[in-house]
């Protein structure tokens, strides 16, 4: 994955100013990245992630086609830190006013001179005018629009244009060079959209909407959910026969569009639609077979629409999906043929079809997969899990080649716990062969799609009610008592729960809930109803008062999860620069967000003694 | 039956020869291999020992995954070295009778055919939980410095390490990375030793369409390696790490085999990850920018080594250990901020890009409830001081009150005497008893509708505790845990993209445009 850019894929490019701007690739397309410019999408399409482009406009707006772009190397993007005893010799390629730019840069970091006469220079004569910048803001912006080459020359024209640049010590220089760079070089680096990218871009704009996760939460509650790939887990029948145990499936619920359920995904290794090797393999099959089904069409119908921009975007993408539909649909139910043999319940086992041909098409059940899964479940109708677009899954027209339309479920709450009030999950009425013969075929279709349905809902909801999920995540602003609630005894023994929440007060109630003292209340009253015999619970059942009472102190058995406890963590950015290293001086604030871990356990019945708390002794002390 | 590792998958139950993890507290968890082997110094077979009582092997295997599990009654002797004076009771038996020789031995042997059954004690109980890095990184035998859940969990997520990577891990430590770095690149152990039910065609497609996540760990400090190796073993996860006993500053990363590591990520826990980085390169680094790397007046002794590996290099054909298809992302992992400079400066050197450093800091919370207020008094764990401005004015109006009636009844008694001795100075006949009668009527009465003394305010608190729901009474604060951990270390993250020579951009130019 994620090696070099693909067609019809998103790509975030980080613009001079820090900021992200993501985009889809589509062929012959131009991409406009406002003021920093625009260059046709074919540049940067194939070429690998993480380089740095540099826009050079051609001198005339027309002739959009001649916008080249430069790969800028590695060097010369570090030369100014590297200080010029590390600037390598190969770094500058360019003539003109940016070589003399360099120089000017680099000079400045020399503090010692060569007779070892220290020549740094310190703010005594620092002047706060702006009346020292000789260019007018009329003046740049006459350069920017007669601007040729890639903005060096206008930064260049600027620092000439300063009284006192030779004024400046060389720390502020460099700042100075930094910040006029950040507002007309006109480069950007492609990165490929991934978690942490998508993290940062969204938390950039909206971070309320994916309740202020960072990627060290993220991180955190991956790791405390112990998600990982269980491809080859295997979902195992527990001890009474019927439910099921493990096999790498998770319960998440998640108010972060998505967010939460793409970073376990990719923990699971089930989120991006292509393996490494089609990756890799990638150029070898646009050298061997360039009329593959894959690329070429796409690239041929959207060169005949003329760089159409907007309007055929989608179509493209159709025929795209189309064209790569087939090959992939038999590798999916060949995987999932995989998982069939290994779990033995699924009764169908035809992998043995070679290359398929356009006909057969071969129904892959959306949901279908047993190991390795994610269930998500929502508080409506749908799933809101929009940001997992990025990654090719689009859930109103699930792509069946994409792992997750076998291995992401969806259940509602609804459906969770009331199943039979969900029309969905009661199954429709069969038709005999013999009448579905004499049906018109859409109304055929219609049966067989609705009977899809139930059975898919029929499945997964089944499934989920039987428990046995190896972990649970949680990151929703519902109250997470009720959540647990139900979800808890779904978890198998020895499973994962983690929960997260911007602020810590939701979670604090939460571990109070679960708090030593009030799990000995709790087994204590379990204890002693029960040894006043049955009668006197269904008693205390029967009466309306007593139970909501019993709700309010006890709203989750506090027995089934063990060590709860509350953390959070988070990253301190650092500037690294010759002789300046420190914490970044400014960063971002807002929520904190904290993680509750437990383990879910299966507690004993009845009243189990403690020991070694050191209690006693005490006691004893207090009483002497 | 099951060979997969306990940490990837680990069935429902527990299973003898596989690691389980018996926690205690929050972060009271001991490791154990569980065995059904009667090879022990007890009766019950293998017994782990706690303050929370004693747990025999026998009855930790074959659970369902985090059943609580009751202590039970096993004689461990005397508290201190039990082990030793056990074997010396032994002895001292054996010498005592003599021909007990063979009868002892022939109890052990029959203790060796069946274990005793472990009796079940009163109190005392812990939970075994399936292990996993986390509950590892809290338990694990302590080699080195350990790389904790914070900082592993953002290490893996920032180098977005996915099932089907490679990664190299220099200077493997405690161990506590590597188990996180196996779940996170575990995608199937590798398909060598088949699986009976896979066809030929499905082996075919696992070859060539799956790159198998794997682990190669280096490890400069030999036992330390071995030990983790053996370690792995016993984990069942040798398999899907390869441990490396090598000084990686001089002999570099690459393997014997022509396709290892093909590394896409590294994390680099070294003193001086420097003097690794010239070895992660795509291609021969140049003499200018190793120099460039190398030198740093502050450790002149650096150069050596470097000089020695210039030397050896042309020796060999240069082979990269990096994925040559894939972008390569890197962490080094050090507490000090000079090591920080160095390894940047170097990584600017050798063309790394998207160079940043962060530290994490991670803090646990304490959640509890704070109950304050006169009815503590003399209560445990909470405080006894007033808790509103109304409480301490009552309080004090009692105080006084009471006082106030003491005195008064403490003049009143005086009075009373000076008015009898008056009277017997006077030859009156006093009738003692009586009039003392009506004074302690007159003050018990007088007590009675008085607050209660400490004393009973004490018996008091007392006996409303019985009824008190504690559980829910206070207010619920949280604090950071009194111990945290300030610095750890600095993580640098740099990514490598993939070379990209004029051939490739114009191979791409004439596909694109």
């Amino acid at each position: 994955m994620h090696s070099i850019i693909r067609p019809n894929t998103h790509v975030a490019l980080r613009l001079p100013s820090g900021l992200l701007k993501i985009v889809e690739i589509i062929p012959n397309t131009n991409i406009n990245l406002g003021k920093y410019g625009t260059f046709p999408t074919n540049k940067i399409l194939g070429r690998p992630y993480y380089l740095t482009f540099e826009i050079l406009d051609s001198e005339k707006e027309k002739y959009k086609s001649a916008v080249q772009l430069r790969v800028v190397p590695a060097s010369e993007l570090h030369a100014e830190a590297l200080g010029s005893d590390q600037a390598l010799q190969s770094t500058v390629e360019d003539e003109g006013t940016s070589n003399e730019l360099d120089a000017n840069g680099t000079e400045g970091f020399d503090i010692v001179d060569e007779e070892g006469d220290v020549i740094m220079r310190n703010n005594r004569l620092t002047v706060d005018d702006p009346s020292r910048q000789t260019l007018s803001m009329e003046e740049i912006e006459e350069l920017k629009k007669a601007g040729a080459g890639s903005g060096k020359d206008i930064i260049a024209k600027i620092m000439a244009s300063h009284l006192a640049i030779d004024e400046k010590t060389s720390f502020s220089l460099a700042k100075y060079t930094l910040r006029k760079s950040r507002k007309y070089l006109k480069r950007f680096t492609a990165l490929p959209l991934d978690i942490g990218t998508l993290t940062e871009y969204v938390a950039e704009k909206e971070a309320y909407k994916i309740l202020e996760l960072r990627e060290e939460s993220l991180g955190l509650i991956c790791s405390w959910a112990n998600v990982h790939c269980a491809a080859e887990s295997r979902v195992q029948t527990a001890e009474d026969g019927v439910s099921q145990i493990g096999g790498g499936r998770w319960l998440v619920v998640d108010d972060t569009g998505g967010l939460v359920t793409a970073a376990m995904a990719e923990k699971m290794g089930i989120l991006y639609p292509t393996t490494e090797e089609e990756e890799e393999e990638v150029d070898y099959l646009i050298k061997v077979h360039p009329e593959d089904e894959d690329i070429a069409p796409v690239i041929s119908k959207a060169a005949q629409e003329d760089s159409g921009i907007t309007g055929e975007a989608p179509k493209s993408n159709d025929a795209e999906d189309a064209a790569t539909a087939e090959p992939e649909t038999t590798k999916g139910s060949s995987n999932n043929d995989k998982t069939a043999e290994q779990t033995s319940k699924t009764p169908n086992g035809t992998h043995e079809a070679p290359r398929p041909t356009r006909k057969p098409h071969q129904h892959i059940p959306q949901m279908s997969a047993q190991t390795n899964t994610i269930t998500i479940l929502h508080p409506n109708n749908q799933p809101n899990v929009s940001h997992l677009k990025y990654f090719g899954f689009d859930t109103g027209a699930p792509a069946v080649s994409h792992p997750l339309y076998t291995h992401l479920k969806s259940v509602s709450w609804l459906q969770l716990l009331h199943p039979m009030e969900d029309p969905s999950y009661i199954e429709p009425e069969t038709i005999s062969d013999d009448v579905l013969a004499t049906m018109k075929s859409s109304k055929r279709g219609n049966y067989y799609k609705k009977r899809r349905r139930w059975e898919k809902t029929k499945r997964v909801v089944d499934e989920t009610r039987a428990g046995g999920f190896d972990g649970l995540v949680v990151a929703s602003s519902m109250e997470t008592k009720t959540i647990l609630k139900e979800l808890v005894p779904l978890v198998r023994g020895g499973g994962k729960v983690v929960v997260y929440s911007p602020n810590p007060e939701p979670l604090v109630e939460l571990c109070d809930y679960y708090s030593k003292d009030r799990r000995a209340a709790y087994i204590a009253r379990e204890f002693g109803s029960r040894s006043n015999g049955k009668k006197a619970r269904i008693g205390a059942e029967d009466d309306g008062i007593d139970e909501s009472e019993e709700e309010d102190d006890f709203p989750v058995n506090p027995t089934l999860l063990l060590a709860p406890s509350l953390q959070t963590a988070r990253a301190r950015h650092w500037q690294v620069l010759p002789q300046r290293t420190h914490p970044f001086m400014t960063s971002k604030g807002g929520a904190e967000g904290y993680l509750f871990t437990a383990t879910r356990v299966l507690p004993i019945e009845g009243k189990v003694e403690a020991r070694g708390h050191g209690r006693s002794k005490k006691r004893k002390v207090a009483d002497s | 039956m099951n060979t997969t590792s306990p940490f990837l998958d680990p069935c429902t139950h527990s299973a003898a020869g596989s690691l389980g993890v018996l926690q205690l507290k929050r972060d009271h968890l001991i490791p154990a291999i569980l065995s059904a082997s009667t090879d022990s110094d007890y009766p019950e077979g293998k017994v782990e020992n706690t303050r929370f009582g004693s747990y025999p092997h026998s009855t930790l295997i074959n659970q369902p995954w985090g059943t609580q599990i009751l202590a039970s009654v096993v004689d461990t002797g005397s508290r201190s070295s039990r082990s030793k004076k056990r074997k010396r009771e032994k002895k001292d038996d054996g010498d005592d009778t003599p021909g007990a020789d063979g009868s002892a031995s022939a109890d052990a042997e029959e203790a060796r055919t069946a274990l005793v059954k472990a009796a079940t004690a009163s109190s005392g109980f812990a939970h075994l939980v399936p292990p996993t890095p986390e509950t590892w990184t809290l338990c694990l035998p302590h080699r080195t410095q350990v790389v904790y859940t914070p900082d592993y969990s953002y290490i893996l997520q920032r180098l977005r390490v996915r099932p089907g990577d490679r990664i190299i891990e220099a200077g493997a430590g405690s161990g506590s990375f590597t188990h996180a770095a196996v779940r996170a690149v575990y995608n199937g152990y590798p398909t060598n030793s088949n699986h009976q039910d896979d066809d030929e065609s499905v082996v075919k497609r696992r070859k060539d369409n799956k790159k198998q996540g794997r682990v190669y760990s280096f490890e400069y400090h030999a036992p330390r390696a071995e030990t983790l190796k053996k370690e792995l073993a016993s984990h069942g996860l040798d398999g899907l790490v390869t441990v490396t006993n090598r000084d990686v500053y001089g002999d570099g990363f690459c393997l014997d085999n022509e396709d290892e590591p093909n590394a896409d990520v590294v994390f680099l826990d070294l003193p001086a990850p420097w003097q690794a980085l010239k070895h992660l390169t795509r291609s021969p680094a140049s003499t200018a920018v190793l120099k460039s790397v190398a030198s740093d007046p502050s450790t002149p002794n650096d150069d050596p080594p470097n000089g020695a590996s210039e030397q050896t290099q042309p020796s060999k054909p240069f082979r990269s250990p990096l994925n040559p298809k894939r972008t390569v992302r890197i962490c080094t992992f050090s507490p000090c901020i000079e090591q920080v400079t160095r390894t940047v400066s170097a990584l600017r050197s050798l063309g790394w890009l998207e160079i940043g450093m962060a530290e994490i800091q991670a803090k646990r919370l304490e959640v509890r409830r704070e109950r304050v207020g006169l009815q503590e008094e003399g209560l445990r764990g909470a405080n006894p001081t007033a808790a509103t401005v109304h409480e301490a004015v009552k309080r004090l109006r009692d105080v006084e009150g009471r006082a106030k009636v003491f005195h008064g009844l403490q003049k009143e008694k005086q009075e009373q005497v000076m008015r009898r001795a008056e009277a017997i100075k006077r030859g009156e006949k006093v009738p003692p008893a009586d009039g003392e009668d009506a004074g302690t009527v007159r003050m018990k009465d007088k007590i009675e509708g008085l607050p209660p003394s400490k004393h009973d305010r004490l018996e008091r608190a007392k006996k409303d505790l019985e009824t008190r729901a504690l559980f829910k009474e206070g207010r619920l604060v949280h604090r950071t845990e009194p111990e945290i951990k300030t610095h750890t270390s600095y993580l640098v993250f740099a990514v490598l993209p993939r070379e990209w020579s004029k051939q490739d951009e114009a191979r791409a130019r004439e596909t694109w445009e």
